[in-house]
């Protein structure tokens, strides 16, 4: 399953990481006021979240040796 | 009558617009700038301008080039992309018309790459002398289009799976579906609704794994007609380790004993790849002469290791550079430079059925579908799978092109209508308890575990792209058998609830793959049957439409009415 880390202490909270996750793998948590990683198991590692946060607070780490479809 | 309200939270629109990609947003913008007084809803299940395939494509447009005529365009299209399996009039209306998706995009606020003199910058596609160019488009391109549509007035409903379709009679009147986060139900009625959800990719590949089929679905179950379901079985060559596409490996592929594979499989170069080139790679295998490897140093559609299109040695493109440039940089940690890389067929599907006419209207009152969705189905693009289908960039030109067609179409039926949208009660509840099924188990399996089973009976060459009467067969029982396992799934929350449907959606797709591919007995353009090795003009200038009828999925054809075409075989 791909890592995706979240560096809270610095996050400002601005969603942008949530908005530019298109499987829905990051979610808002209100009372928090922070994203949070809600399904880790969807991430696609289009790295997107990554791009999209302001100060660089998101890590993801692809695992390569999780995509396994059958070919022959 | 109940009041619909009973069932969930009720909204209302003039047009409601599934899908927040480029299509969806193209459809949005354009029913505004025809009539601004329409109240125009936007719904996607992730983030409108965010969500799609577009902003992580390949962000490139083919048009036609100051070179190119429409009838060189349809002449070559015919011959060596649809073969002969076009609806020509609208693919001779689309090579008229389709250079206007620059200017339109242009205006939109997306960044079209233009030359020094102010021209759209174009290359052709490296090595070949096709009737076409391709120009660059920026993928932040959906966020710029969302902003033009909220300046518009447009609505938006974000983080909302709508998975099945409200009617009135025939006419479909709205949809229904849930909140991804707090699994609320959604109705929201509408006066005519836009379908563009994408294509059916059934998450196998990890970047193009957004389209999940539902759109597809929904217009199914509602009664809408598909055609050209068989040729939703799209593979690139990708590199065995990251599983990252190799871009132009089709065409420098060598076998274990050195021999030049894509030369046997795959002679001259092509527009785009092929699915000889994936059934190349599996002959070569079961000759005992795998894995098949790359000669990167030869490869046109890259500069060292640096993708061509990736870099701003073509088009200046700030965002998709960053995107690309981080995707690589992962993938290059397990790729290990290797000069002669291993590649293996990555299974994208493509599957793009939903059956259109030229206004992109489906065969149900008051549905349209633009993009994506109806890309095979519009049928202007013959023998192909959606984009690329065979020509790199088609996908984002007819996301746009087919997007305002459907639009502006869609503004018409509705002016047409003389009342309020109405929902057959009964049939929302009812649709409502098909939704909502997974969440009322006590226990039961995964949609994951399902969805991997139906990976399972398309992903290997030897069924979706290598075919067979016999492979099929055993490929269609698999689907089948996963089929069987959806009365038994269980979500453990609303994400889920959404998988359990794309799961459903996915297991519906697969059964009119092979359906449709087990009827149509010969080779055609994507279409390779071991069986049927040969194109069979007598028999199969022919379309495969497939509905629900009394619970049935049935199979009918039509002829391709080829002989008042400018082009015949």
């Amino acid at each position: 399953m791909n890592r995706i880390e979240l560096d809270m202490d610095n996050c400002e909270g601005c969603r942008r990481c949530v908005r530019a996750c298109f499987v829905n793998v990051l979610q808002w948590d209100r009372t928090a006021g922070k994203p949070r990683v809600a399904h880790p198991e969807d991430c696609v590692h289009c790295n997107l979240c990554e791009l999209a946060c302001p100060g660089s607070h998101i890590k993801v780490t692809p695992d390569f040796s999780s995509l396994d479809w059958t070919v022959l | 009558m109940p009041d619909l309200g009973s069932l969930g939270e009720v909204t209302s629109a003039d047009v409601l617009v599934i899908g927040g990609g480029i299509a969806g947003l193209s459809a949005a913008i354009t029913v505004k700038e025809r009539k601004p007084a329409l109240d125009v809803l936007v719904v996607e299940k992730a983030t409108a301008g965010w969500a799609g395939k577009a902003g992580r494509g390949g962000g490139i447009l083919a048009f036609l080039t100051p070179d190119d005529t429409p009838d060189d365009f349809v002449r070559y299209h015919v011959h060596h992309i649809g073969c002969f399996l076009e609806d020509q009039e609208l693919l001779l209306e689309y090579a008229r018309t389709c250079n206007q998706v620059l200017d339109t995009l242009d205006a939109w606020g997306a960044k079209v790459a233009r030359d020094a003199r102010g021209n759209w910058k174009y290359v052709k596609t490296p090595g070949t002398d096709v009737p076409w160019g391709l120009a660059g488009v920026d993928l932040d391109m959906c966020q710029r289009l969302r902003k033009r549509a909220v300046g518009m007035g447009c609505r938006f409903m974000n983080k909302t799976a709508l998975v099945d379709l409200l009617k009135d009679g025939e006419a479909v009147t709205g949809a229904i579906g849930f909140d991804v986060r707090d699994g609320g139900c959604r109705l929201v009625l509408a006066g005519v609704t836009i379908l563009a959800t994408g294509s059916q990719n059934y998450r196998v590949m990890p970047m193009w794994s957004c389209g999940r089929g539902d759109g597809i679905a929904a217009a199914y179950r509602a009664g809408a007609c598909m055609r050209n379901a068989e040729f939703g079985s799209f593979v690139n060559m990708v590199h065995a380790a990251s599983r990252e596409v190799i871009f132009g490996a089709e065409d420098h592929m060598f076998n274990a004993a050195g021999e030049d594979i894509s030369a046997r499989y795959r002679p001259g170069l092509q527009p785009d790849i092929c699915a000889m080139s994936a059934v190349g790679w599996y002959r070569e295998h079961l000759a005992g002469k795998g894995p098949v490897r790359v000669k990167s140093d030869e490869n046109l559609l890259q500069i060292g290791s640096e993708v061509l299109f990736s870099t701003d040695l073509v088009w200046d493109r700030p965002a998709a550079i960053a995107f690309w440039s981080r995707l690589w940089e992962k993938a290059r940690e397990v790729e290990k430079g290797e000069e002669m890389p291993e590649v293996i067929p990555g299974f994208i599907g493509e599957q793009s059925p939903v059956m259109v006419d030229h206004r992109m209207a489906t065969t149900l009152p008051g549905l349209f579908a633009v993009g994506d969705v109806s890309y095979s189905g519009a049928a202007w693009t013959g023998a192909v799978p959606s984009p690329p289908g065979r020509i790199r960039g088609s996908g984002l030109m007819n996301a746009v092109w087919s997007a305002r067609r459907g639009a502006l179409a869609a503004v018409e039926y509705l002016e047409d209508r003389d009342r309020l949208p109405e929902v057959d009660h009964a049939l929302a509840a009812d649709l409502k308890k098909r939704i909502y099924a997974p969440a009322s188990r006590e226990r039961g399996i995964s949609a994951l575990q399902v969805v991997r089973e139906i990976q399972a009976a398309l992903t290997p060459v030897r069924y979706s792209n290598w075919k067979s009467e016999e492979r099929m067969r055993e490929a269609l029982g698999l689907v089948l058998e996963a089929r069987e396992k959806l009365s038994s799934l269980k979500a453990e929350d609303p994400h889920d609830l959404a998988r359990c449907n794309e799961a459903e959606s996915m297991a519906l797709c697969a059964e009119m793959f092979y359906r449709a591919s087990l009827l149509r007995k010969e080779s055609r353009g994507w279409f390779i049957r071991e069986d049927y090795p040969e194109r069979d003009d007598a028999a199969w200038l022919k379309w495969i439409i497939l509905r629900e009828e009394g619970g049935e999925m049935t199979l009918r054809t039509e002829d391709v009415p080829v002989e008042r075409y400018p082009f015949r075989p």
